[in-house]
């Protein structure tokens, strides 16, 4: 059928760049219209796009017309994308539909990953050493291993680790290794290959003779990177499905938003440095101004500054106040304002894009407008980073913005590819939700200061209140502390004299201790004598040179303080009469205001340093005491790393009495700790007795049930390595090799397909390989092995290939007799038997222990 | 490690036999009610219709939406369930 297609497509156009497909011929595509396909032309027609489908029946059939869907659709865009000239336009012009040919390689490339796709899974990867590979891994991708795959855009990563397996396996200094990794190469799923890489490169490493074994934590490692490289191209691949126009969309919004952030950081360099002059600049002014002055101090920065962001705010500023003189006084104009941009906001685009263009007459250097507007959109994606240092004032713009928007729009999409337009409206989004974020930035700062403000203007309305007293120079002074008998006994004219004679004297009196108190250094007394005080008063005023001692004398007798203290021979005695009275002294000292204020800022300061010390002194305190709870805490945990250590040492070797009490001393004291520290299932047995009953060389149960995640899920080859059944420089005694045999055997006791054993007494891990009769044999003891604890050790096995253990141990080739335990006692302790009920293991929880 | 639900790991534990379709992963009452009445009565039925597309878990979810009706986030786990249970038994 397919050839039959192909004959009858007829001449090609040259420039057709065609490996191995043909068109559609013209009478599948006309049926594709109308749907009318059989079964058979579909399977054709899938088949042709590089896809193989399995059969059409009446359940997937419809499966199936939607993938062909889907492929023709991808099929037409790869063709226009790629620029390629649209062969076939005889064809087209039949079917009307523009069914494009173009760039059939590329198809391939989506239908395969696509219908291969397989979510990294390493289930079939398991046990498996890198050289030593797949003898039975279900090859599903066999068919799908096309040649001439090309890399079409960064979105689809598969082609590009392919060349690098080859090479790499090449280098396997196994050379058996190459075929089967060749195959490796053949299957082309994202998740082996990745993993396959790594082992490659792992191979390549390593010199042992045997492969590497399959290490958990390096396995869990080639996990990560293929699940890792898997994600990448699920998503790459995934996206090719749904919208493939969209994700080039939106790889290449990438691309912009990369190359545009590459150009944005050189900006944003010279943008940092200058941000912190406006912001300070800003800050300053912002004090003592409102909002409206604020608005004018977004000036023009000087017409040099290369700073892109800043020189779109600058031409916004100017505009600003260009619009703006009208409105305030000419006061706003006259201040002089530091001229620098002050903040970012891309929103300003329109008002300046507007601005330009009604000033372009004006010819103030706006030939920058356009690479702004390019800088503009270049820091669009920018826009949520800068948003921190918003504008205030957009509630001013918007009253430009709204005139200009539309011829700013027009100015603006000429430059705007689509996909920029894309990132555009996201951030438009964006823009318009920070609108209300920016005005109420704006309100906060603007309670915060005027909140300021007020309370810095009631303190110093109450000292100056406090310093000045009470001014009531030049009225007439209505009440007086004397009571009524001063009223009585003089006439007004006299009182008032009287008073004004003590209101004097007080002032002066105040005046000089105020002096005095703010350390004026001609002032030596804080008092005054009475020949200096009856000087000045008669100085002040000739009517008061009779009657300073009657107002003294008046003073004593009241009751209140006047505010004058009058001090006799000997100070702090009360003085009764007037004659005793030597001195005079203010009791409310007049100080300056700039006094007051500093005296007060001085006391308040220090009492916020006291106040500091003290909290300072809690804090270090407190800090200490933490600090010695948490070495203590370490020196336990320590403590207890350590005995574990130890008692699994102690356990092994076969010392005497110290290893006893040792172990009796931690058995006794942390024997519950350690069932805390250690959350795996820790070998059960810590009880110590005599060390000659001490076990060893012993099973002692599982620690994790064997499921799909660590162990394959069939046995692969007939041999196994196992590792960590002893440490070599711990064995002592002539034949504990024997002994491991032994046990092995006792072990998989139930399983007679084991031939050959032998432990390498050399390996530092402690190996012992095992050849048994066939694949299910292996299979058996592998999970009567794996993840068991003897001696103490997590034991831990793998499948390793046929030839090569020959090659190792050339006298296993001829085994073919199971061999049998010797020894008539068993050497498991409490084993739960792996072998039974596999499947209840398999569907058992997952355990935590290797994953 | 991968996230697995228990359902999930029970159904890739052992061969399915007799299992009814709601114990794949993903398919509840509802979606099972559903296959139950296209005809898939039994897991191994929808097994057969996994197979049938060449284990191609994309094609599956697709064929499961369109049946069915099922969403992606039960058509995926169950094609991911019968894959893995491919994997593992056959």
């Amino acid at each position: 059928m397919q050839d039959l297609e192909r004959s009858t497509v007829g001449p090609k156009p040259l420039h057709l760049y065609v490996i191995s497909v043909t068109q559609p011929s013209p009478i599948v595509l006309s049926k594709m219209a109308s749907m009318q396909l059989t079964d058979e032309e579909l399977f054709s027609e899938l088949k042709r796009l590089g896809f193989t489908p399995g059969p059409v029946t009446e359940n997937t059939r419809p499966v199936y017309l939607k993938k062909l869907k889907k492929l023709r659709e991808e099929q037409q865009q790869r063709g226009s994308r790629s620029g390629k000239p649209r062969s076939g336009a005889v064809v087209n012009s039949i079917i009307g539909g523009g069914n494009t040919t173009g760039s059939r390689p590329a198809s391939h490339d989506v239908t395969q990953p696509s219908s291969n796709r397989r979510p990294g899974r390493k289930s079939s990867v398991l046990g498996f050493s890198s050289d030593e590979s797949d003898a039975e891994i279900p090859l599903k991708r066999k068919g799908l291993n096309h040649s001439g795959r090309v890399d079409r855009s960064p979105a689809f990563q598969q082609p590009k680790p392919r060349p690098i397996t080859p090479t790499v396996v090449n280098k396997n200094h196994h050379g058996a290794g190459s075929p089967l990794n060749s195959n490796d190469s053949s299957r082309s799923p994202d998740g082996h290959r990745g993993v396959s890489l790594v082992w490659g490169a792992r191979a390549r490493s390593s010199p042992e003779a045997e492969g590497r074994d399959y290490d958990e934590s390096g396995d869990e490692d080639d996990n990560e990177q293929a699940t890792e490289k898997n994600s990448r191209s699920l998503n790459g691949c995934g996206a090719s499905h749904s919208t493939p126009s969209k994700l080039a969309g939106d790889y290449s919004d990438s691309d912009e938003e990369e190359a545009n952030l590459g150009a944005e950081d050189r900006r944003r360099d010279r943008l940092g440095g200058h941000r912190s002059h406006t912001k300070a600049a800003f800050l300053s002014q912002g004090v003592g101004r409102g909002p409206q002055t604020g608005g004018a101090a977004r000036e023009a920065s000087p017409s040099g500054s290369v700073n892109m962001v800043g020189r779109r705010r600058e031409e916004g500023e100017e505009d600003e106040l260009r619009r703006r003189d009208s409105d305030p006084p000419g006061g706003m104009r006259s201040l002089n304002f530091p001229r620098k941009a002050i903040y970012v906001s891309l929103a300003e685009n329109h008002d300046r894009e507007a601005d330009q263009n009604n000033h372009v007459d004006s010819g103030d250097g706006y030939s920058r407008s356009g690479d702004i507007s390019r800088f503009s959109i270049g820091l669009r994606p920018r826009f949520s980073s800068y948003s921190s240092l918003s504008q205030p004032y957009r509630s001013n713009h918007s009253n430009h913005s709204t005139s200009n928007h539309t011829y700013s729009q027009a100015a603006l999409k000429q430059k705007l590819s689509p996909p920029e337009d894309e990132l555009l409206q996201q951030f438009k989004r964006e823009e318009v939700t920070s609108h209300g974020s920016f005005s109420a930035h704006y309100l906060s700062m603007f309670l915060l200061i005027a909140a300021c403000l007020f309370f810095l203007l009631l303190g110093l309305m109450y000292l100056r209140m406090r310093g000045s007293g009470a001014t009531e120079a030049d009225a007439v002074i209505k009440s007086h502390p004397f009571g009524s008998d001063f009223d009585s006994s003089y006439d007004k004219v006299k009182k008032d004299v009287i008073l004004q004679l003590l209101l004097s004297l007080h002032d002066h009196l105040a005046h000089i201790a105020g002096q005095h108190e703010c350390g004026e250094l001609e002032i030596l007394n804080r008092s005054l004598s009475i020949d200096e005080a009856s000087a000045y008063l008669q100085a002040q005023n000739q009517q008061f040179e009779g009657l300073v001692l009657e107002s003294l004398e008046w003073i004593i007798r009241s009751d209140q303080d006047v505010g004058i203290r009058l001090i006799g021979q000997v100070p702090d005695d009360p003085v009764t009469d007037i004659n005793e009275i030597s001195r005079l002294e203010s009791t409310h000292p007049n100080m300056p205001f700039v006094c007051r204020f500093r005296r007060a800022f001085l006391t308040g300061i220090s009492r916020v340093f006291v106040f500091l010390v003290a909290v300072g002194l809690v804090w270090s305190v407190v800090f200490y005491i933490k600090y010695r709870w948490r070495r203590e805490e370490e020196e336990t945990r320590q403590m207890y790393d350590m005995v574990e250590r130890i008692i699994g040492k102690e356990l092994d070797s076969l010392s005497g009495d110290k290893t006893f009490s040792t172990c009796l001393f931690f058995s006794a004291t942390l024997r519950s700790d350690l069932t805390e520290v250690t959350r795996t299932n820790i070998k059960p047995s810590l009880s110590c007795d005599k060390s000659t009953s001490m076990p060893s060389k012993v099973w002692q149960g599982k620690a994790f049930p064997l499921d799909r995640r660590n162990s394959p899920p069939n046995s692969l080859t007939p041999c196994l390595k196992i590792r960590n059944m002893f440490d070599p420089i711990m064995e002592v005694g002539e034949n504990w090799d024997l002994a491991i045999q032994e046990a092995i055997l006792e072990k998989c006791c139930d399983n007679d397909g084991i031939v050959h054993i032998a432990v390498d007494k050399n390996s530092k891990e402690g190996c012992v390989y095992v050849k048994c009769l066939s694949a299910e044999h292996s299979g058996k003891a592998f999970k009567a092995l794996h993840g068991s604890w003897f001696d103490g050790k997590l034991v831990t096995v793998k499948y390793l290939r046929l030839d090569r253990y020959h090659q190792r141990f050339p006298q296993a080739q001829s085994c073919t007799t199971p061999m049998k335990a010797s020894g008539p006692h068993l050497r498991a302790v409490g084993s739960t038997d792996g072998t039974a009920s596999r499947a209840s293991t398999s569907s058992s929880s997952s355990s935590s222990g290797f994953s | 490690m991968s996230t697995t639900s228990q359902k999930h790991r029970d159904f890739v534990g052992e061969p399915m036999g007799e299992k009814s379709v709601t114990a794949l992963s993903g398919i509840g009452e509802v979606l099972g009610k559903k296959l139950e009445e296209q005809g898939f009565d039994k897991a191994y039925v929808v097994l057969g219709q996994f197979l049938l597309l060449k284990k191609d878990t994309e094609m599956f979810t697709d064929w499961l939406k369109d049946t069915i009706g099922a969403t992606s986030r039960q058509a995926v786990p169950c094609a991911q369930c019968l894959k893995e249970w491919c994997d593992a038994f056959l």
